[in-house]
């Protein structure tokens, strides 16, 4: 089982987890069931301002390679600078 | 030669009427005699330079005599408006520059708001200001004349107070027809963290220009007029309404900025373990200072004139409007980063009512932050005791002696007056020279991004030449931590012009990230977009080189290609490099802290990664060579020619 956190903004229902039962070796298939649940989500998430963070890891390149364990929490962080 | 024949010789040769449509006036305003030149920037120096920071570094090279000190009413302070402010959606800014009391080198900041805008509206680009006025002034601008009003019943207000006395006191409305540029006790103290205040929170921050304009008098300048349309060289408002569609489709402004602002990146800061945190002992902090925390407080957002992102999130921490800091204007990410981690502050309604107080006591929230945190690590280290500090402990997190600390600052107060030195404070005999293993700054200036640049190479190469000293503002590769692009090698090498390696913590090719953000932010400021809304801070898709020569084109009637622009937003640097070598600034000042070299992270998953020198070295000799400097830091012949040729020097 695979904990997926979405921010605000990519919520599709009233909570920010998903959980994801498909059994998912990376951050790239993790992507591809996603998309598979929810239509039009991989072509949201092809975009720089987001991020995934595996168990608070944040992944800053090399990303859809990450493999991921059972159990693991993989959250959708957008990313920004500021002033 | 006084600054008298400096500003007459300058006026000679400046054209007496405008020279391309939408072109507003440059009023060089003596304070002493109260008397205004005016004149219009020569096409030359528009061609090269274009307006806003770049013009201001014209007027600066001219005028600037660096045997006096910052502080002398015969260095000018000056204020610019960008060739597209007022005009263009999140076009909105102007910059102030001067020779910064604080750090000693360049001074130049960027503000939003109103009154870039405003100025416009009167039919002024620049204002520049020198000669101590007699006794306290404001300048009242309006129908684009200047008029000199006693300040003295201002003296001593803060902002929240002075701007509520205005409106009535100049039958104007905030917003609608008023707009002002003001110091506060801080200025008037001369406090070296002191900002210029352009609205509620909108601020020329960096370097202490408020005690720049303290030392001439000068407590306010206020702008009335109404806003109306320009008259432009062909027809503009079809392409600035792509522009609006392109800024409210690019995901970062729908998906962060216009729904929570900046706040949105200490997270990602945090989990890299790159937060700089108890002046940057540590890298990691708590997650309770997230932005979702700020939610419940944030009962909207605020934005500049005409721009349709509104990414300023407003504040609310209680219902009782007899509590003067229970509302305001913020935090912004830097604000969050300075007064949460890097000085230990867990409690998110402590950073949010310590930014509401900084908003009204006129205090640069990365400068005074970060001198609060440099005497804590004093203090730790026992550095500094009680003797010095006067009783106070300045122990990590305590957020009433932090706020007690920020009046104290504004008023040089006790050992305010020691904080209210900023990165002086060693050179003027307030701590020991063993201080400065600790003080977290370049070239004298404290940096502004709270995040620990240890990991991203680009981030910190950019940190160490950026020609105001360590601020992110002036060139940062921000999209250096997006997987996204990181993991795109072919769409990154397009966007920087050659390879730039995609793990964030190898050197390799970082100094062409940095080259071409430091063109295209230069451009930006010159224009008066805002950074936020600047293709590359954010995003790669945002306005840029191709969209702002397009509307230079409608507004101006100046054909100029990316390829032109690219080459103005060098100009602009180079200029401000030859100007920063005339105040003593060498190659070795294009450094960063000891600490980044010296000291590993301990935390997060890059523990271990600290600055190696001989690889940072290597890459700052690539930037050089990148961008045509020669081992003094001064651009290289026969670029210098050019330069000289258009400033006139």
């Amino acid at each position: 089982m695979i904990t997926v956190v979405l921010p605000s903004t990519l919520r599709v229902g009233p909570s920010d987890t998903l959980s994801i039962s498909e059994p998912v070796a990376t951050v790239g298939e993790l992507v591809d069931v996603l998309d598979r649940r929810i239509p039009g989500f991989r072509e949201q998430l092809d975009d720089s301002v987001f991020n995934f963070a595996v168990n608070d890891e944040m992944l800053l390149y090399r990303a859809r390679e990450r493999r991921l364990a059972d159990g693991d929490t993989v959250a959708i962080i957008p990313t920004i600078s500021g002033g | 030669m006084p600054i008298r024949d400096r500003v007459a010789r300058l006026v000679a040769e400046m054209p007496e009427a405008p020279q391309y449509p939408t072109q507003g006036a440059t009023l060089f305003v003596d304070l002493e005699r109260r008397t205004v030149q005016r004149g219009y920037t020569p096409m030359r120096v528009v061609r090269g330079l274009l307006g806003g920071r770049g013009a201001n570094m014209f007027y600066l090279h001219r005028l600037l005599d660096e045997t006096l000190q910052p502080l002398h009413p015969e260095v000018p302070l000056i204020f610019g408006s960008g060739v597209l402010t007022g005009i263009v959606p999140s076009a909105a800014r102007g910059n102030a520059t001067s020779w910064s009391p604080e750090s000693g080198v360049l001074m130049d900041c960027n503000a939003g708001d109103y009154f870039p805008s405003f100025i416009r509206m009167n039919g002024i680009d620049h204002l520049v200001l020198f000669g101590a006025a007699a006794s306290w002034t404001l300048l009242h601008v309006h129908g684009g004349w200047i008029h000199f009003v006693d300040a003295a019943p201002y003296l001593g207000l803060d902002n929240i107070d002075l701007r509520e006395r205005i409106p009535n006191d100049f039958h104007g409305t905030w917003t609608r027809d008023l707009a002002m540029v003001n110091i506060t006790r801080a200025g008037e103290n001369l406090v070296l963290t002191s900002a210029i205040m352009a609205g509620p929170k909108a601020c020329y921050a960096r370097g202490g220009p408020g005690a720049k304009m303290g030392s001439l008098k000068v407590k306010a300048i206020v702008v009335q007029g109404q806003t109306h349309d320009f008259e432009t060289a062909q027809p503009y408002k079809g392409y600035n309404r792509q522009i609006a569609q392109k800024l409210l489709e690019t995901s970062v402004v729908k998906h962060a900025l216009k729904t929570t602002g900046t706040p949105f990146l200490y997270k990602p800061s945090r989990l890299l373990g790159a937060m700089g945190t108890k002046n940057h002992q540590e890298t990691t902090w708590t997650e309770r200072l997230d932005a979702e925390h700020i939610t419940p407080y944030r009962p909207g957002m605020a934005g500049c004139f005409r721009c349709p992102v509104n990414c300023r999130p407003l504040n609310e921490l209680n219902a009782d409007r007899s509590d003067k800091y229970g509302r305001g204007d913020g935090p912004e990410y830097v604000t969050l980063g300075k007064f949460g981690p890097n000085l230990g502050v867990e409690r998110i309604e402590s950073v949010i009512r310590l930014n509401n107080i900084c908003n009204d006591l006129g205090l640069d929230t990365a400068s005074t932050g970060s001198a609060i945190a440099w005497a804590m690590e004093l203090f730790q280290r026992g550095l500094i005791t009680e003797r010095e500090t006067g009783g106070l402990a300045l122990t990590w997190g305590n957020a009433e002696t932090i706020e007690r600390l920020l009046f104290m600052i504004a008023a040089r107060e006790d050992f305010g007056d020691t904080l209210a030195d900023g990165t002086r404070a060693v050179e003027r005999g307030r701590y020991p020279a063993e201080a400065l293993a600790y003080r977290m700054a370049v070239k004298g200036l404290m940096q502004s991004d709270p995040h620990d640049a240890r990991i991203l190479k680009a981030f910190a190469l950019g940190l160490a030449v950026a020609t105001r000293g360590m601020d992110h503002l002036r060139n940062r590769a921000t999209l250096e931590i997006n997987a996204r692009i990181n993991d795109d090698p072919a769409f990154k090498s397009r966007l920087y012009g050659g390879p730039v390696a995609a793990a964030p913590d190898a050197y390799d090719g970082k100094e062409r990230a940095v080259r071409v953000c430091e063109n295209v932010y230069g451009v930006g400021d010159s224009v008066g977009m805002c950074r936020f809304t600047t293709k590359l801070f954010n995003s790669p898709s945002l306005p840029g080189l191709e969209e702002f020569g397009h509307q230079i084109g409608n507004v101006t009637g100046l054909d100029l290609a990316p390829e032109a622009l690219d080459a103005i937003g060098h100009n602009v640097t180079g200029v401000e490099r030859m100007i920063n070598h005339r105040l003593g600034v060498r190659r070795e000042h294009d450094t960063l802290p000891d600490r980044w070299f010296e000291e590993p992270l301990t935390a997060g998953p890059y523990a271990g990664e600290r600055i190696d020198r001989a690889e940072f070295d290597r890459m700052l000799t690539r930037f050089y060579d990148l961008s045509d400097l020669d081992e003094a830091g001064l651009p290289r012949r026969p670029w210098r020619g050019q330069l000289e040729a258009i400033v006139g020097a």
